[in-house]
């Protein structure tokens, strides 16, 4: 419309205040075009979780506008659940249903024709390599396996957009990466995607853009590459040995003279056993830095490179660092809790 | 389709999950008839004699028991019925179901009409045994059909005891609290004893018994025959008892689906 590219999700001065008096959200504003694989990067308690909510119709927002496949959260909370499939931070699974039931009833309420359901359901578990176990109950799936379950019971009914509160959340790395094989599968059969994390790597592997929350505000969003350079530099570390068998003092001596005006060397900084360079986009640094060394005097015995972490994204962005979790859970405690 | 025929679709899919969540797990059916079973064999042996007293007015005590351990069969079906809800709760399920395109009502319908069916076959099968034992059933098959319904309903209607705590408190432990009120209000009935061997002031109270009534027209329906006044009763006892519990569960439904 307007020649422009249709956002499906429109988020303007947001505010969630609970009857605690927290301010969970405090005027965040952000956008996600259509197909894009967006991202809200924060500690526990930032208002992810709050936010991802809200745009699913789970929760009413204090103040501000929402709107998710251009409706209103508010107005039309109905419509959009049609539209929309949710994976929650905790999986929910029914433990006593087996794989296949468990995607059919989620089909059924989404309103999933049954022959298209047969066909559709056969098709999310052999995706999500469920397939042999569609029989079993769902109570025994291992945590891999729930997750996959979970996430395809958000999909039977092709959403427009996909929310993922914390995906990943307790997998072990082989299904973690398993999983993010899924996530961009989906998302290039065109699915819009919302994910929360407090994973940089996570942010970073998936999104085209992400934004950085704490405290409920977003403290700045752009690509992962735009923050990670926003930081500053990659930290590469040069284990040395001397080849003249002078020692490293000569070898560090040799290679800050050959890296003298070398455009992306921000700092260099000598160790035990050789030297701490600190590199502007040292990925595509690299091969200019080892032909300046190469030569008499320097011998490279061993190379680590480590790119800023959330950490230090946050730190840049917020001031401070990423906070102690809160025991600030919600607890039942019966009729005078 | 219609909003309502959507509507009983969706409850008819919930409670085929309801349904599927309690037959398999087979201490749910099985400990629901073992007990008023249990009670039924042992009672009418260790009180054999009892129907002797005036206000008994004869038959054996076996037949006299049946009536009350088939509403028992219906309360157990039901005693615990709250927590299934809590822990999809809990377990952010309900959730997952509150964000499909459906109506929040369904999600409840879905728990509580099972209930009725599950009720109806739990007190049919305890008839069935009583009956088996030597208990009569005046008005025959369609009276004996007429029991098991009426056990059905008041599983129903006395599922708010369970509904209620665990809507309202959102703990499990407290989900019990209203439901063992069953004890007391039943013992306090006419399952064991006719209201003629009360003391004054609890036929008083027996009067406003909803167990009381629901007991006195399956009774009627096994020893008697057809009572309209004595069903009537019942009805209108389980319809009012049904109308205060699940006016409070639905608000406070509504209060933890807001």
């Amino acid at each position: 419309m307007n020649g422009e590219a249709m956002a499906t999700v429109e988020v303007d001065e947001l505010v969630k205040v609970y009857a605690g008096g927290t301010r969970a959200v405090d005027g965040v504003s952000f956008a996600v075009d259509e197909g894009e694989f967006f991202g809200f990067l924060g500690p526990n308690g930032a208002g992810k979780t709050t936010t991802i909510r809200i745009l699913a119709t789970l929760l009413r927002p204090t103040s501000g506008r929402a709107r998710v496949a251009g409706l209103d959260v508010g107005a039309d909370p109905g419509a959009i659940r049609a539209r929309i499939g949710f994976a929650m931070q905790a999986v929910a699974i029914d433990p006593l249903a087996t794989g296949r039931e468990s995607l059919e009833l989620a089909g059924r309420l989404h309103r999933v024709p049954g022959a298209e359901l047969r066909q559709r359901v056969d098709e999310l578990l052999e995706l999500m390599a469920l397939a042999d176990v569609a029989g079993r109950y769902a109570g025994t799936y291992s945590g891999g396996m729930r997750r996959r379950l979970d996430l395809a019971s958000a999909l039977v009914h092709r959403p427009a957009v996909l929310f993922l509160d914390e995906p990943t959340e307790g997998l072990d790395p082989q299904s973690r990466s398993a999983l993010w094989a899924e996530l961009r599968r989906i998302r290039e059969a065109g699915t819009t995607m919302f994910l929360t994390t407090h994973y940089m790597e996570e942010a970073d592997e998936l999104c085209d853009r992400i934004a950085i929350i704490d405290r409920g505000r977003i403290v700045v969003s752009g690509t992962p590459g735009e923050l990670k350079r926003s930081v500053g530099a990659d930290t590469v570390e040069l284990r040395l040995v001397g080849e003249s068998g002078d020692g490293v003092v000569h070898a560090q001596e040799s290679v800050a003279r050959r890296l003298e005006g070398f455009p992306p060397l921000t700092s260099l900084e000598r160790t035990e056993t050789g030297v701490r360079l600190a590199l502007v986009e040292a990925g595509s640094a690299i091969p200019e830095l080892f032909r300046r060394l190469d030569g008499d005097g320097v011998m490279i015995r061993g190379l680590s490179m480590s790119e800023p972490t959330l950490a230090d994204v946050f730190l840049r962005y917020t001031g401070h660092e990423i906070r102690a979790e809160e025991a600030d859970q919600p607890i039942e405690l019966g009729w005078w809790g | 389709m219609t909003t309502l025929a959507w509507f009983g679709l969706d409850a008819f899919y919930l409670g085929r999950r309801t349904i599927r969540r309690f037959y398999r797990v087979p201490a749910n059916p099985v400990g629901i008839v073992l007990y008023p079973l249990i009670q039924l064999v042992v009672f009418s042996q260790l009180y054999k004699d009892i129907v002797q007293l005036p206000g008994f007015g004869g038959g054996s005590y076996l037949a006299y028991l049946a009536p009350g351990q088939i509403a028992f069969t219906a309360f157990f079906a039901v005693a615990w019925s709250g927590s299934a809800l809590l822990s999809d709760y809990r377990i952010g399920y309900l959730d997952k179901l509150r964000i499909a395109p459906i109506s929040r009502y369904a999600i409840l319908a879905g728990e509580l009409v099972p209930l009725f069916v599950e009720c109806v076959v739990m007190a049919g099968i305890i008839l069935i045994l009583s009956v088996l034992l030597g208990a009569p059933i005046a008005t025959g098959l369609l009276g004996g059909i007429g029991v098991a319904l009426l056990g059905g309903a008041f599983g129903v209607a006395w599922a708010g005891t369970s509904f209620v705590p665990a809507l309202v408190t959102k703990n499990e432990q407290a989900t019990g609290t209203l439901a063992m009120l069953f004890f007391p209000v039943a013992f306090m009935s006419t399952a064991f004893v006719p209201a003629a061997l009360m003391p004054e002031w609890l036929q008083v109270v027996n009067a406003w018994n909803p167990i009381s009534h629901v007991i006195e027209a399956m009774r009627s329906l096994m020893t008697v025959g057809l009572e309209w006044d004595v069903l009537g009763r019942a009805v209108a006892a389980i319809l009012l008892l049904g109308f205060v519990l699940h006016a409070v569960t639905l608000w406070a439904f509504r209060r933890l689906t807001a």
